[in-house]
């Protein structure tokens, strides 16, 4: 009787897998880890032959399952349980400011003394408002954190509902030259009448790899100091690392997210407006949004369940009443190598995108993405207008330039096929800011995408 | 195709099972009263699906195996008779199946010796046919077998190409000798018993792969294939890698034994709990028995045995056994290093009363070595791992040593455990189906959990 009734217990679980791999609708996307899901392969005698297109229809299979992300959540979980914990719990505190939207003033999350502070301990960075050797940063936030090393190298630091998931970074201190020497090239190019900035943004593991995890990870500091060491004089560096290290203590990057936060875009974005002398709105000419329980992109990259069980709040800042403005977008259309195929008529669009409480798109809430170009038109009136040539990090900056520009336009890197001489002249451009992540300002292929632009 | 893929287990084995069941009926119902072959429709399905299964990816090379099935058809049936040449047939059927596996396998890795010693040869590109070292040793056991009278040839070319292809074990073994199952090629039975201890075994070996290989394997290439060591980051990636490689190619031995049950089929157990054993000679007597069996009695004995020169045979043999799992200096230098052992052990430990204790964590500490030659086919890397195993490293430890044991603490527990004979304890226990079903369905939930979104799942004794 055991016998019959195990066969039957497991017939019917193998049978219901059987069915639900096979008759239920596949995924396409997973919102986890990202990515679309493999398609079912097009079929060709070539690739029959070679064996290639069975391996596809395998991985397809393997990879498109129906309810794919409640698996992976479910294995995740099974594979936190097989852990323990000797350490004690996180003694780990961020001194931004935890507070619900009811209690929350306009200007609440911005350290404006802290910016004061800045200004008078560095005379140097007040008087030529240019700054190319970076102050050198000590962690002093999680250097005693515990650590682990998840998928794909990912650092894990801490544990509980501040747990932060860093990506080690493997650049030299001699690497990103072709970052600045482009830089220089479209100065050259552009001439006087363009001035051309340098942003390179460094990513969270650099202010919060803890001391036992230091190893596993290089400087970051040193290659933004040789790129700005080989900028030309005429093109100006935004050493936006100096100031971030101010304000390491506050929530300026997201702890499950690659990027950095939309705070720490915003001291960023005032650092640019100081070295481009152009005005910057105080912290009060902004209204405070939040998307809660907010899990990035690290969750699905380190398929570590910690970082799901230690959601954020993705907070943004969206100008006021103040200023008015209007977003212009050309989308383009990509294939599934993300090579542009085709491009829209442009549309008016609105720039802040809404995401809802959980989503994991919520970073996307600037222009909706990357795939476009942005247009923002604005109620500022002073003559100048630049262009942002950016990685998905710049998308939190323009929104805060709105008070500081007429035009404000958004190139991304990776999408853009039209010569971008011109495109600076039509618009009549007067500043353009380089502002990519340390990582793709290191590798060689953003600098030729930013070359290819010229050729266009 | 392998066993732990989601499309093999929901796809293609269901599709199975139906066809299988679909043959069933057509053997009762259509099979003539006259006719002693039960089984006919239902191995050829087998057949139809072992040959997809085997060209899922390597669709030139099933051609490779059916030339080799037929060879050794034609050699079987000259074997058999009585005439005077019964031996060359065999000769000449042996050399072609081991003249096919060094050409396909071997070939490019002569080519480089020839290169050492400043011969100008160009190495060919030939991609190594998947799981030829074990359809070639069977095809060996099947022609020898006959010879030896020990059974009959196969007159139907169907069935010994179900014998050679049959999908349980075609591709990564355990090596079955046709003489295990030549009786039940055309008739056999299959009990509830049958069919309910093959489908635990299958989930166990799954269980083993999935829940336990694959989890390992993460913690082992993590400190194994960086190449940069840690004196405790080496011994934790090493001791992984044992239990890996243990859990990743028993868990296959016991899914294909499994599922060898199911129809009917009783293979030889292929491992034996290896890491309880108290020598090395103990350990090759319960690792890989397959393998090990098959060089005593198709190699060691023929040579000679223990009757005469039996250092110099026993070296052979595991000069060979390193080689058969490889074309790489890593492996021969592995075979003899085993070799060796078990060598100095005949004259030395196994003929003393040593306290058991002592020679189990001495085994150990020799399996544990022996696994980090068998890992690298660099000996740059090999080099460097064995000076951090002994001290002379950068660093004798990071954090990641010590989160490499606290987070995956129950891992390294289940991977003790499994290790040891549990299985043992519960086999007649009261109301075992009960428990049994229970820890089945959790491996296959947990295995499917685990499956989807896994990044390293391929079978370690695939490239064999």
């Amino acid at each position: 009787m055991g016998k019959k009734l195990f066969i039957l217990l497991i017939g019917l679980m193998f049978g219901g897998f059987t069915v639900l791999f096979n008759f239920f609708p596949r995924s396409t996307v997973s919102e986890l880890e990202k990515r679309d899901l493999a398609k079912f392969p097009a079929y060709s005698p070539e690739k029959l032959a070679d064996g290639s297109f069975a391996k596809e229809i395998s991985l397809w299979f393997s990879d498109s399952e129906p309810y794919r992300d409640f698996f992976i959540g479910m294995s995740m979980g099974l594979k936190d349980l097989i852990r323990v914990n000797f350490s004690k719990e996180s003694s780990l505190t961020f001194h931004a400011p935890d507070m619900t939207d009811n209690d929350y003033s306009p200007g609440a999350d911005f350290d404006d003394t802290d910016e004061l502070m800045e200004e008078q301990q560095t005379p140097v960075d007040e008087e030529s408002t240019e700054n190319r050797q970076l102050e050198e940063y000590k962690n002093k936030i999680t250097a005693q954190e515990n650590a682990k090393i998840a998928n794909a190298g990912i650092i894990i630091v801490g544990s509980g509902e501040k747990t932060r998931a860093l990506m080690a970074y493997a650049g030299d201190s001699t690497g990103g030259v072709k970052f600045a020497e482009v830089a220089n090239k479209y100065k050259r190019l552009l001439g006087d009448s363009v001035n051309v900035y340098c942003m390179v943004i460094p990513t969270s593991t650099e202010f919060y790899c803890p001391d036992a995890a230091k190893g596993r990870t290089k400087s970051q500091r040193a290659t933004i100091n040789n790129i700005f060491a080989n900028l030309s004089d005429s093109v100006t560096a935004v050493d936006v690392y100096t100031t971030l290290a101010h304000h390491a203590e506050e929530d300026i990057y997201l702890r499950t997210d690659h990027h950095w936060s939309p705070l720490g875009a915003f001291y960023a974005a005032r650092r640019f407006a100081k070295v481009a002398k152009v005005p910057f709105a105080d912290t009060t000419s902004y209204i405070r949004k939040v998307v809660k329980r907010y899990v990035g992109s690290m969750y699905g990259y380190s398929k570590d369940i910690s970082i799901k069980k230690a959601p954020e709040d993705f907070v943004f800042y969206v100008p006021d009443s103040t200023v008015t403005y209007t977003t212009t977008y050309v989308n383009y259309t990509v294939d599934e190598n993300y090579k542009v195929t085709g491009e829209s008529q442009p549309y008016k669009g609105k720039y802040f995108f809404d995401y809802k409480d959980g989503s994991g798109a919520a970073y996307c809430t600037f222009m909706g993405g990357d795939m476009k170009i942005t247009k923002v038109e604005t109620s500022t009136k002073n003559g100048r207008r630049v262009l942002v040539l950016k990685d998905s990090f710049g998308n939190a900056i323009p929104g805060y330039l709105f008070f500081s520009f007429e035009e404000v336009h958004v190139v991304d890197y990776r999408y853009f096929t039209r010569n971008i001489v011109d495109y600076i002249k039509e618009n009549k451009i007067t500043d353009v800011l380089f502002a990519n992540n340390i990582f793709s300002a290191y590798m060689p292929g953003t600098a030729r995408r930013y070359l290819k632009f010229l050729k266009n | 195709m392998v066993f732990s893929d989601l499309f093999f287990l929901f796809a293609f084995l269901p599709a199975f099972i139906l066809a299988y069941l679909a043959a069933g009926y057509v053997d009762r119902k259509l099979r003539s009263p006259l006719d002693d072959h039960k089984f006919k429709a239902r191995n050829i399905v087998t057949v139809i699906f072992s040959l997809l299964f085997y060209a899922w990816g390597e669709p030139v090379y099933v051609f490779l195996m059916l030339f080799c099935v037929f060879v050794n058809y034609l050699a079987g049936l000259a074997i058999e008779g009585s005439g005077k040449h019964r031996k060359p047939a065999l000769v000449l059927g042996i050399t072609i199946n081991l003249l096919i596996l060094c050409t396909f396998k071997y070939l490019g890795f002569f080519a480089e010796i020839l290169n050492g010693f400043g011969l100008s040869v160009s190495a060919p590109k030939i991609a190594l046919p998947i799981g030829i070292s074990f359809y070639t040793f069977q095809s060996l056991s099947y022609l020898v077998d006959v010879y030896r009278g020990q059974s009959p040839a196969q007159r139907r070319f169907w069935d010994l190409l179900f014998y050679i292809s049959m999908f349980p074990q075609l591709i990564a073994g355990p090596i079955v000798r046709y003489q295990t199952i030549s009786a039940n090629i055309k008739s056999r039975t299959v009990t509830t018993e049958d069919f309910a201890e093959g489908a635990y075994r299958f989930l166990l070996g799954l269980g083993k792969k999935v829940i336990l290989a694959n989890q390992l394997s993460e913690i082992s290439d993590r400190f194994l294939s960086a190449g940069n060591f840690s004196t405790a980051g080496s011994w934790i990636g090493l001791l992984a890698f044992t239990f890996q490689i243990y859990f990743d190619f028993s868990g296959y031995s016991d899914m294909a034994i499994g599922m060898g049950r199911c129809l009917g089929f009783r293979f030889n157990e292929n491992f034996d709990h290896p890491y309880t054993c108290n020598s090395i000679t103990d350990f090759w007597r319960r690792w890989h028995i397959s393998l090990g069996t098959f060089f005593r009695d198709y190699l060691y004995i023929p040579l000679g045995g223990n009757r005469r020169h039996q250092a110099l045979n026993i070296l052979i043999v595991w000069f060979l056994t390193g080689m058969w799992h490889g074309a790489s200096w890593n492996f021969i230098l592995c075979g003899l290093y085993f070799g060796i052992i078990v060598t100095i052990e005949k004259y030395t430990i196994l003929k003393y009363k040593i306290p058991s204790p002592i020679l189990h964590i001495y085994s150990l500490i020799l399996v544990v070595l022996g696994w980090g030659i068998f890992y690298f086919d660099d000996f740059g890397k090999l080099g460097s791992l064995f000076s951090a195993l002994f001290g002379n490293a950068q660093v004798a430890s990071d954090f990641t040593s010590w989160a490499a044991l606290t987070n995956n603490f129950w891992l390294w527990i289940a991977a003790i455990t499994f290790s040891l004979p549990v299985r043992k304890l519960f086999k007649n226990a009261k109301g075992k189906w009960i428990y049994r079903s229970v820890i089945a369905l959790l491996i296959l939930f947990c295995s499917v959990a685990l499956l989807i979104g896994a990044t390293n799942n391929p079978f370690l004794y695939f490239r064999f």
